[in-house]
């Protein structure tokens, strides 16, 4: 293999862009070859396409790329001595020299693509740039250039590989049948697209049309025209020199069992287990054991902080502080679930401010290209004030609190149904509001605020009471009782078999002290599909207590108590989610209300 | 049946019945008033069968006789009828209703589907003036408790002895107790538990002059006056023990002015707005300091001049608690008394005008 590439003269007065990387530079890359199968020539191939600037992509795919596999695009385009330089192993233009290597924000960079893809195949590249003289037509077999020629073409470039693995006949039987080649590409097309929201991807397969995804679309409408409609809530958190954009599902329709999920880093796909699990922990309670939300986050971090080079396919990456930013990620995806846009629906959800900005375009090896935007999210403003002119100047908190309920905004009129639900109208239609849910989600926080910060508030009884107890219940008091204690329970053993109870919560006015302390007892000692969703002994004494403790369903509220139950749920920090995973709140937007009654 | 009233007399009756008219009903002929004209008197009696009220009010009797008619209706009617004698006859299940030009036929049940009234015997009655009960009702029935599962503390206790009679209400956390003596005194005496919401009926129907007999059979209770009747079922079952509750060797002791200290309690109470509510009581030679921090939302201080030379003690309760109590004392000077942070503190007019205690269970102090 040669290292030194064909260095023509100059043409056309631009400086040659590609450069033959040093040896030592060269060495310091992961060795690997690139090119193992056709996902893999379509992900070089359209990287370049992206790092040369491609507003559209057209990928086209024949016998599951085993025939063929042609990447267009209208990018800059190569000058002639910059084709015949690139497909020379390790030309590239993005490296100048080693120290280079730590700050990589282009996606490919190794300058293996071309000359690797050219080893194996017969490929023609034809390009053109802006401007320039005419375009060029390189045609090369098994890695020997064949021709160069003129060719008349608009700016861009077009790879076109055919019989690939043509001189590694053991590779090429290595291939998977044409439907699980295909779809290996069409993942590696779908994770580039998520990234590039900005650029046109056109997959084509035997002549037939697999996607067509328009330039400018926001995530979830692109998350959409991949797959379907998944009822996305936009993240956008920062901390740091770390940010996270993207979109998770809402909770309410995330399901058990498959999900999709793509992770970025700078722009760049990867995959990791750790940050997956951790954006799983950022919905703890928000969805039921078991059941995962869809997840597009797309990290940046400084390049010093992230090593994309320990894969060859560079499909993981390695953080410096791989604990920071599992935190990140998980305390990013909770936040975004405590906003109104996370709450339940029935119907189509009201429209989401997902609003990602354009990445600007460079020329190939601007910083920060590739760098998600910010995910610029308007306060939305659940309710309804009386000046809605008004709103700019009060919508002072910055918090979520903000966004569904400011406490200056009047409550709106509270009517409870059934006993259990409680129905209040918004800005953009009603809310339904479980009040047992509610009361978990605002007891659940509040006890669990009152762990960290130490004191209990128990209300101490006229006519304590005793309970009788199984051993296994036994053993949970003695093992919990400072836990108890905290929540407002004053108890202690009483004869063998029983408990004395001398103090308890009060957390409302309908409270049967006597019948939450026995199920959460028992509940503690023989466990629950919530207690097996508990971290810790903290989570399941707080989780049963809420649980327990909140006010039933079938429980008749005075306004003032619905009033306070409201007040209190909007001061929560995850108010559209209950402790099982279910939802506190559901909203029914006036759209689907007109939807409903046919009014346009 | 045949009789003619005045307006104001048929709107005054037709309200004091229509507090027992249920609003939802399984049962059709609860939402009808029952309709007795005889001996020139007319009765109306309402009822939701756990309780009932019957008034009298006077009408001119022509045709005596007895219907059902739609309560909330008639109620309705009556208030929109000109200024002039009303004039009400029945036709078989048919009422009319007739009142210068005015003229309305409202449709009836037979008088055979109202339920027949509790049967109370009056013969060995409790004698209490309307002002008694008054004073019983209002002081107590604020402490029951609103948690379903214990329907004994859901109600009043009301002890009719020979000497006095005493009402109690608690929820297990605070306690109101009440007494008033017996004027006659008793004959035999009895422990009732009784419907909150019976008794302030009953306070509401019947004026403070008015002179009223108490009798119980079986599982219901009467009250009657002169010209009204009210019946409630009893809760059935056993009051907890609340005399060996209620501290005896409370040696601190603080007074203070009742309106200043709810007026402070009822400051405090805006910013302890979470359950439990949570006020702390800093008692102090001759100062009260009340204090709350409510996360989140901030903090509240006051402090108000009391009596108290003991050693300073801090307490805490449950803002709600206190207000309802302090507020419920008479006006003038308060008595505290309590022995420890986590006992019960009794609370009383400190010039004993009235025979009232109350106590309040703290909460933790951390």
């Amino acid at each position: 293999m040669t290292r030194t590439g064909p260095n023509g003269p100059g043409r056309s007065g631009a400086r040659p862009r590609v450069r033959v990387l040093p040896d030592h530079v060269a060495n310091q890359i992961a060795a690997g070859e690139v090119v193992e199968r056709p996902a893999s020539v379509v992900k070089e191939l359209v990287e370049n396409a992206l790092d040369a600037g491609a507003q559209a992509i057209r990928v086209l795919l024949e016998q599951g790329g085993k025939g063929r596999i042609r990447v267009a695009d209208d990018g800059c385009g190569m000058m002639r001595q910059d084709v015949l330089a690139s497909l020379d192993r390790h030309a590239t233009s993005k490296i100048r020299d080693a120290k280079d290597l730590q700050e990589i924000r282009t996606l490919g960079f190794r300058g293996e693509a071309l000359p690797s893809i050219a080893a194996v195949s017969r490929i023609v590249v034809e390009t053109a740039v802006e401007g320039g003289d005419a375009g060029t037509r390189v045609r090369a077999l098994a890695g020997r250039i064949q021709s160069v020629e003129d060719a008349a073409r608009r700016r861009g470039t077009t790879v076109d590989v055919r019989n690939l693995f043509l001189n590694t006949p053991v590779r090429a039987r290595f291939l998977r049948n044409v439907a699980l080649e295909t779809r290996a590409v069409a993942e590696v097309l779908h994770a580039l697209a998520l990234a590039h929201l900005d650029v046109r991807f056109v997959f084509e397969t035997n002549g037939r049309f697999h996607l067509d995804l328009l330039a400018g679309r926001r995530l979830e409408e692109r998350v959409g025209e991949i797959w379907e409609d998944a009822s996305l809530i936009p993240v956008s958190a920062r901390e740091g020199g770390m940010r996270l954009d993207g979109a998770v599902q809402r909770p309410d329709n995330a399901r058990s069992g498959f999900r999709r999920a793509q992770l970025f880093v700078n722009g760049r796909p990867f995959r990791d287990g750790r940050i997956l699990a951790a954006g799983d922990r950022g919905y703890r309670t928000t969805v039921p054991e078991g059941v995962r939300g869809w997840l597009f986050l797309f990290l940046t971090v400084p390049p010093d902080q992230v090593d994309v080079n320990v894969h060859p396919g560079k499909a993981e990456v390695r953080f410096r502080d791989s604990a920071g930013v599992e935190d990140f990620v998980e305390a990013s995806v909770r936040k975004a679930l405590e906003g109104v846009d996370s709450a339940a629906t029935w119907g189509k959800p009201p429209p989401v401010q997902m609003v990602r900005e354009r990445p600007p375009d460079g020329d190939g090896d601007g910083d920060g290209r590739n760098a998600p935007a910010a995910a610029d999210r308007s306060q939305i403003r659940l309710f309804r004030t009386p000046d809605d002119a008004q709103e700019a100047h009060d919508a002072t908190p910055a918090d979520h609190a903000a966004d569904a309920f400011s406490p200056q905004a009047p409550r709106p009129a509270l009517l409870q149904v059934h006993n259990s639900f409680i129905l209040a109208e918004t800005r953009d239609g009603v809310i339904i509001i479980d009040q047992h849910a509610a009361h978990e989600r605002i007891l659940y926080e509040r006890i669990t605020a009152r762990f960290e910060a130490g004191g209990g508030e128990g209300q101490r009884l006229l006519f304590p009471f005793t309970v009788r107890l199984t051993s296994a219940e036994l053993d949970v008091v003695r093992s919990a009782s400072e836990l108890l204690a905290k929540t407002g329970f004053d108890v202690e053993p009483f004869g063998a078999h029983a408990l004395l109870v001398q103090a308890v919560p009060s957390p409302h006015p309908h409270f049967d002290a006597e019948r939450c302390i026995r199920e959460m007892l028992r509940e503690l000692a023989e466990g629950s599909d919530l207690m097996r969703a508990a971290r810790n002994q903290n989570e399941r004494v707080a989780m049963s207590y809420a649980c327990k403790g909140a006010i039933k369903a079938g429980q008749k509220l005075s306004e003032e108590e619905m009033q306070d139950l409201f007040d209190q749920l909007f001061a929560t920090d995850l108010p559209y989610h209950d402790v099982h995973g279910r939802p506190t709140v559901v909203r029914l937007g006036l759209d689907e209300l007109r939807r409903k009654f046919r009014r346009s | 049946m045949n009789f003619t009233i005045t307006r104001e007399n048929l709107v005054k009756g037709l309200s004091a019945v229509s507090a027992s008219i249920p609003a939802k009903t399984s049962l059709p002929v609860l939402s009808n008033v029952l309709l007795e004209a005889d001996d020139g008197e007319l009765w109306l009696t309402g009822t939701d069968l756990d309780l009932t009220v019957r008034i009298k009010v006077p009408a001119e009797v022509k045709e005596s006789g007895t219907i059902t008619a739609p309560g909330k209706k008639l109620q309705e009617l009556a208030r929109e009828l000109p200024e002039h004698p009303v004039t009400i006859s029945a036709t078989g299940h048919q009422l009319e209703v007739q009142c210068g030009w005015s003229h309305f036929k409202l449709n009836g049940l037979p008088k055979e589907e109202f339920p027949s009234l509790p049967e109370v015997e009056f013969e060995d009655a409790w004698q209490i003036t309307g002002k008694a009960l008054a004073e019983l009702v209002r002081r107590t029935t604020f402490a029951v408790s609103t948690e379903e599962s214990r329907p004994i503390l859901n109600g009043v206790l009301w002890e009719l002895k020979r000497e006095n009679m005493v009402m109690v209400a608690t929820n297990g956390h605070r306690l109101a107790r009440v007494s008033v003596v017996a004027d006659p005194p008793t004959e035999a005496s009895e422990s009732l538990i009784v419907s909150p919401a019976a008794l302030q009926q009953a306070q509401g129907l019947f004026g403070e002059s008015s002179e009223l007999a108490v009798a119980k059979s079986g599982n219901h209770l009467g009250f009657r006056s002169e010209d009204a009747e009210v019946y409630t079922r009893l809760i059935e079952g056993k009051y907890p023990n609340y005399e060996q509750v209620i501290p005896k060797d409370n040696d601190k002791v603080a007074t203070i002015d009742q309106q200043m200290m709810v007026a402070a309690v009822r400051r405090m109470a805006v910013v302890a707005s979470d359950p439990p509510h949570r006020t702390r009581l800093a008692f102090e030679p001759n100062r009260l300091r009340l204090d709350v921090t409510t996360p989140d939302l901030g903090e509240a201080a006051d402090e108000v001049e009391m009596d108290y030379d003991n050693a300073a003690e801090q307490i805490g309760f449950n803002a709600n608690y206190l207000l309802e109590v302090v507020g419920n004392m008479p006006k003038g000077e308060v008595r505290f008394s309590f022995k420890t942070a986590e006992r019960a503190t009794v609370i009383e007019p400190a010039d004993k005008s009235v025979d009232y205690l109350c106590l309040i269970m703290p909460l933790r102090l951390e």
